[in-house]
Formats: structure tokens, sequence, C-alpha cells
């Protein structure tokens, strides 16, 4: 009975301070519903078309002609000049006009024709990697189907049935088959996923945020003692405390130094941790639920063209709810144990921000360097997300990602338990409000 | 120096330039969390960033090969296969297992050599392998599939040039013919095609906007927390140009440093590089500024900024390709300095554009930083009158 009241105080002192403070209401509403929103209109056009690069034709024979056809033709590239010098194509480059360029050498076609070597040379823009990445395959493609064409063609010149000529050219052929997003859809590689990474930061954001004012404002033992409290009469008294909580009474002339005298008479009294977990839970329960609901539009938005097992789907759902969890309590630990909102926000900014270059999903994780891995390993994003790719992406069995959801959920007790007990710290200590 | 005109109204804003740079710096090196932000941090981004991508190219990529041929043939692609560089194979005995290990991460593709793959190319049908890899991770699945198709490709040729020189072909010559058009490669600027070469030089410019952002927005949510935020025009210059130097100087350590540490192409065109910076910087320190006089608070930027990175990242037209986003985002892009700075630096710096060849950069900087002064005059104009008619100054 106890704790349930201290559930739905705490719930209740979050609302109110919600409700008066936009900034904060915006850092679970407004802010992460735009930032799902916004990530998957970025990737919108889910593939990358029409590259553009350039030619140097020095041979203006039929044969060049039919390559700077089948380069035009190429979904993936397209050919947005022609250039007369090297010169004028380099300054292209440098201009990042054009991402890379082909170069047809003189006698190409008569050199081909006659069996000699005449390479084409691509130069590409390998600064742009993502670009880089696509023109090399879209032109070693068209190239690959030129040569087939040639060769064939010669096969034939010289006797050979052109079903016969296809297999001599290539005895051995190789079927090319992509499992899971075959047609490299941009939206489901890059937005479904870095949309977790960004709810992470914005949750351990609000996990520092939650407690760590109240630490700045001097306010911890208010709280505990609104959700603690047995007669409701102290009502009145903690109102109007609230109502002036904002930094400013942090300067030295306001009227703070009656604070810490109430504080620690305060600080005398028992403690009792389940309280504070209780009344954590309450404290966190609207961003627990607002955060539900983004986890629930960011795999909606995913599940959208494909057809996905719906056991899939929910321990998708369930990792990224407690993804959430997990990541409020520790931006929560991070505050609580350095006793400082600011240390906090910045210990969250440098482990969550860069952690989905370290997740392997851009970068493969077999690539990332062994000590690196480390770091990899105890990022929660990095099993979130292999999760994500497993169940969502590659139609995994869920018995596969069972373990990983064991793990955050163990990490979120854990995390929940040991932000209880730094709590209990804080409380103890208000000598260490206040700091910024 | 001239003295200002709005002078009696805030004694301890430092109202001339030079009193209110000094002011300024002073307070950075006063402060633990702004110096944090605006120094250590860059710092330790400098190598913490680069770290998971330091083996740069993506090699020994984990596959299985299912041979169901048992054949000379087939162990011949798997001989090749295993000694690709790019590929680490080990045999799985049929589909399923293969796909299991790909679910569990173990693998990243596997090739499927059929029955009867040897008899078929003896006998001078069409014949196939089949490579499946994982579309799931771009980067592995590239690398999955181009290490098998050199693998087979390889042995293909081998037998069709056997074949050439049964039928009476010259050896060399038959050799040559395996390929009818050649195509040769050459990447430019970052020739190693490393990860960390193509994503850090950009992230780094991405990380001096965001710290710096949030250096300067904390200091001045602090200052007006103290109500010392109000002074002239001169002295914002001030501050300015404070928060600038020293970002300027992180710039310098990344350009200098840091780059060279990790052997990426750089300093291809130091003086442009340094000319870009000292118009970055300012433009991003007064765009704190503004954050700054909106916020009011010193956590609040620390709050705000710190997710906006990544969508940041995306929509500056680096790592996507900026006319593949919504119209709309087009243009709203062009707000954020990273948007022109990303790419004015790495031409400059890592390709050696010249200064002219990335002029519309440098127009869109300095047309920023007259916006964000704009806006900062604005907000000046709306934080200033009531707290410097209190003029109650804190120590």
């Amino acid at each position: 009975m106890r704790l349930i009241k201290a559930f739905v105080r705490s719930a209740a002192y979050e609302r109110r301070f919600l409700a008066k403070s936009p900034w904060d209401l915006a850092m679970v509403v407004w802010i992460p519903l735009a930032t799902v929103i916004l990530i998957w209109w970025i990737f919108s056009r889910t593939q990358i078309t029409d590259l553009p690069i350039g030619v140097i034709d020095q041979d203006h024979s039929p044969l060049a002609n039919t390559l700077v056809r089948y380069l035009e033709a190429s979904p993936d590239i397209t050919v947005k000049q022609l250039y007369h010098s090297p010169a004028a194509a380099k300054d292209a480059i440098l201009q990042r006009d054009i991402y890379a360029i082909v170069i047809i050498p003189p006698d190409f076609s008569r050199n081909i024709l006659s069996g000699k070597p005449s390479p084409l040379v691509l130069q590409v823009n390998a600064q742009y990697g993502t670009h880089s990445g696509i023109i090399q395959k879209s032109v070693q493609s068209v190239v690959g189907t030129l040569s087939a064409g040639v060769e064939i063609q010669r096969l034939v010149k010289q006797g050979m049935a052109p079903s016969q000529a296809a297999i001599a050219y290539s005895p051995i052929g190789i079927q090319r088959v992509s499992l899971f997003n075959a047609a490299t859809n941009y939206q489901q590689f890059l937005a479904s996923t870095v949309i977790p990474a960004l709810l992470h930061i914005l949750a351990m954001v609000i996990g520092a945020t939650t407690i760590g004012r109240e630490l700045r404002d001097k306010n911890l033992g208010h709280w505990y003692r609104f959700i603690a409290r047995s007669r409701p009469d102290l009502t009145v008294e903690n109102g109007d405390n609230c109502d002036n909580h904002t930094p400013n009474n942090n300067m030295p002339n306001n009227k703070t130094p009656n604070n810490p005298l109430k504080n620690q008479l305060h600080a005398t009294q028992h403690v009792s941790i389940l309280v504070v977990l209780s009344g954590l839970a309450g404290k966190y329960f609207w961003s627990t639920l607002a955060y539900s609901l983004w986890s629930a539009l960011a795999i909606w938005l995913t599940i959208q063209q494909q057809a996905i097992a719906s056991a899939s789907i929910i321990a998708t759902y369930f990792g990224l709810v407690i993804l959430m969890m997990l990541s409020f309590w520790l931006g929560a630990i991070f505050t609580l144990g350095s006793f400082s909102l600011r240390t906090g926000l910045s210990a969250t900014g440098f482990i969550s921000a860069p952690s989905y270059a370290f997740a392997g999903v851009t970068f493969p994780y077999i690539a990332i360097s062994d000590s690196a891995k480390h770091w990899s390993d105890i990022l929660p994003l990095t099993h979130y997300l292999k999760l994500h790719i497993a169940q969502l992406q590659m139609q995994a069995p869920v018995a596969i990602s069972l373990p990983i959801i064991y793990g955050l959920t163990l990490a979120t007790l854990i995390a929940m338990l040991l932000t209880a007990l730094l709590s209990k710290r804080a409380l103890a200590h208000p000598e260490r409000w206040g700091a910024r | 120096m001239p003295k200002s005109n709005l002078a009696p109204q805030h004694t301890l804003s430092a109202p001339t330039f030079f009193a209110s740079f000094i002011q300024t710096l002073t307070d950075i090196f006063v402060d633990k969390g702004v110096l944090l932000m605006l120094i250590i941090a860059p710092i330790i981004y400098g190598f913490f960033y680069p770290w998971p991508y330091s083996t740069e190219v993506v090699n020994h990529v984990p596959v299985g090969i299912i041979d169901n041929d048992n054949s000379n043939l087939s162990r011949t692609i798997i001989r090749y296969a295993s000694a690709s560089p790019q590929l680490d194979t080990q045999r799985f005995i049929n589909e399923h297992a293969a796909k299991e290990a790909m679910w569990s991460n173990d693998i990243a593709g596997y090739m499927i050599i059929p029955t009867g793959l040897e008899r078929q190319v003896l006998s001078g049908k069409a014949a196939n392998v089949i490579v499946l890899g994982n579309g799931g991770y771009f980067i592995l699945n590239k690398n999955v599939q181009l290490g098998f198709l050199q693998a087979v490709s390889t042995v293909s040729a081998g037998i069709e040039v056997k074949k050439s020189v049964a039928q009476g072909a010259y050896a060399p010559t038959a050799a040559k013919n395996t390929q009818a058009v050649p195509l040769k490669i050459m990447p430019l600027y970052n020739q190693t095609e490393g990860y960390g070469a193509y994503v850090v030089p950009a992230v780094s410019i991405l990380i001096l906007q965001q710290t710096l952002l949030m250096a300067t927005a904390m200091l001045i949510g602090t200052w007006y927390e103290q109500r010392r935020h109000a002074t002239s025009i001169r002295g914002w210059l001030g501050r300015i140009m404070a928060l600038s130097l020293l970002s300027f100087i992180m710039g310098c350590f990344y350009y200098g440093w840091a780059f060279e540490l990790h052997h990426y192409a750089r300093g291809e065109n130091m003086l442009g590089s340094l000319l870009f910076l000292a118009l970055f910087c300012p433009t991003v320190a007064t765009l704190g500024c503004v954050l700054g006089l909106w916020f009011r608070q010193r956590e609040r930027s620390l709050q705000i900024l710190i997710f906006s990175s990544l969508p940041i990242f995306f929509v500056s037209g680096y790592p996507w390709p900026a006319d593949q986003l919504p119209d709309i985002l087009q243009a709203v892009r062009w707000l954020f300095p990273t948007t022109p700075a990303i790419n004015t630096s790495v031409q400059l710096n890592q390709m050696g554009a010249s200064v002219s060849q990335v002029a519309s950069g440098f127009y869109v900087l300095v047309a920023l930083w007259l916006f964000y002064f704009i806006l900062l005059l604005l907000f000046r104009w709306r934080t200033q009158p009531q707290s410097s008619s209190q003029n109650k100054t804190a120590g």
C-alpha cells in the first residue's frame, strides 16, 4: 500500500512538473516523435539513384557510344557531362559536380575488337564512401555486360552458336542472391536502425534529467518526503516549494540557505529503499509510457513493407522498450553517481551519441578493432540492434534472440536497483546537492 | 579602446571587445563543464571516434561453403575462396546449418556448390554456383559477393583458358581474352578506401560544431541564470572571438594531428583549410550564443543538442546524397553550419580543392554567420532590458 502510494504520488509530482515545463515535456513527447518521423522521412527515397558522373571519350567509336548509353541506362548513376580534358573533369570532381569520371582510351574500339587489351579507367572520388561504392558497383556491372557482349559476339563470329558462346564465355556462372533486404533499401538498413539509436540517446538524456534536476534544484529531499509521507497535510508546504524551484534558486543571495538545514533534518530520517524504488518507477512512469509509444511507432514503420512473424515483432518491441528503460536508469546512474546533472548529461552524451558507430551496423562488427570490440560489447545498443536486425530483417527464429532479451532485462533490473541505491546515497548527502 | 554607450547598465559584463574577450576566456577556464565540452571533449573524440575503424578495410569476413558436388572442380573453387584475403571460409553440411550460423552472426553469407557442377561444366552445359549474402549488413554483403565472385571467376577463367588452348589458341592470348573489356578502378583522395578515412574527417567537423555549440550555449545559459548575459554588440563580438579562438585551436588539432595519427588524407590545401576554420568557428559560436539566450539554462544545451548530431550529419549531404532528400529538407538543411562546412572542409583538406572551387561554401558560411548574428541581436534585444534594469550583479 505504502509502495503504491509512493508510485502514484511520484507520478503525480512528475506530471505536475512536466505540465509546467515545456522544454522537459518536449523531450518526452515532441522531440522523440519528431525525430522518429524525421529520420524515416530523410530516407524516404529508399535507394540512391542518379549519382552524377562524367565521361572523357577519347575514342568516339560506336562501341564507346554504346558504353556511354549503358552507363546512362544504369539507374544508380547518370552521365552528367562529357568532358574533353582531364583538367576540366578534375575541376568538376573537386567542385563535387560529379563523383567519378570514366575515361575511354584512344583506339579503344579498334584494340578491343582486335583482341588487344585496352582498359577503361574509372577514377572515383573515394573520399565520398557511399557515393563511391555505388558508382564502382554500377560501372563494374555495365562494363561486365559490355565485355560479355563483345566476347560472345567474337565467339559467334568464329562460328559458335550464341547459347554455346555464352557458356563458353563463362563456364561457371554465379547466381548472386541477397538474402534479406534484397533491394538494398536504405530505409530498412539505416533509418530502421538509426531510430532506436536516437531514442536510446534521448531516453538516456531523460534518465539523467528526471532525477538530475531534483539534485540540481536541491529538491531531492522534497521529492522523497512527498512520496514517502504518511499524512496528507504536508501537501500545502510541498506545493508551495515546488513552484519556486527554478535553477535561479542557486544564486548565492537566494533563499537556498534554508534548504540545507531542512535537508539535514531530513537526512537523519530513515530512507526506505523500496519506497525509493517505487517512487523512481513513478517518476519515470510518463517517460516510460511515452517511449513505449515511440518504440511502437519505430517498429511499426519498419515492418510496413514486409511480412514478419508476429512473434518476431513482439520480441523486438519488447527488446526496444527494455532498451528504453535501461537507458533511463543508465542516465540516472551517471547523474546520481556524479551528484551533478551536468556531469551526468556529459557522460550520457559521451556514451550514447557515438554508440551507433560502435554498434556494427554501418561498419561491420567483425571488422571493428579488437580493443574497440570490448567497448562495443558493453553498449546496450549493440545488442539491441543485433536483435533488431536478426528479427526484423533476417527473419530469424525468436529463440535465437532470446538471450539478448534476457540480458537486457537483467541489465535493466540491476540498473534499477543501482539507481535506487544511488538515490538513497544521494538523499544521505544533502550537502552535495546543487552542484552544477 | 572606444567605450560602449551602454556601459553604465552592466558593470561586470565587459562592454569593450577586448575586455569581453578576456573575461570570456577567464570564465571558460574557470568553468569545468564548459572546459570539458570545449576542449577536453574534442580531444577525447579525436581518439575515441576513429577507434572502431582502426582496421579501416573489412577483410576475412567469415563465410560458409556448402559443397554438394564433392568434385575436383568444387574443391578447386573452395581452395580459391579460402585463399581470398576477403573471406574466412568454413564448411557446412547443409543450407539449414549455414542459415542458423547466419542468424547468430557467425557467418555473413555462404556459397552453395550444386550437385553435378563439374559434370555440367565438362559437358559444356550452363552451370551455376549460388552466393547468398546478408542484405541486412551492406558492407559485409558487398565483401561476401565480391570475394566469392573473384574466386569463382578465377576458376571459371581457368577453364575457359584451358578450353581455348585445347582448341588450338596460343595460351597468353587466350588468357588475355578472359575479360574482353578490362576496367581499371582508381580511387581518388581516400586511396585505401578506408572506412575511417571516409567518415572521420566529416564527423570531426560535426564534433567541432556540436561541442562548441554545447559549450557556448552552456556558458551563455549560465550567465543568463546569473544575470550576466547582457552586453554591448562589441561585447558579444569579443565573446564570439574568444570562443572561436579555442575552437579554431581544436580544429587545428584535428587537421594537424588527429588525422595525421590515423593516416587519413589531409593537409591538401592547408591554407584554405585554416581559412575555412577561421570562418566556421565564429559562425558556430554565434549560433551557440543564440541558443544560449534561447535556452536560458546551463544544462539545457546538453539536453537538446546531444541527440541532434546524427540527424544533422545525415542531412549534410556527406553520407547520403543531398538530392535524395525530400525537397523541404533540402532547404531546411542549410540552417546548420555543418551543411556547407563538412563538404567544404573535406574538399579543401582531404581533396585539395582551391578556395575558388569551394567559394559557394564560404559564401554560405558568411551568410549563416550574418543570419545568426541578426538572430543574436534580436535575442539580445529581447533578453537585455529587464535584467540590466535590476543591475544585480553576481560575483
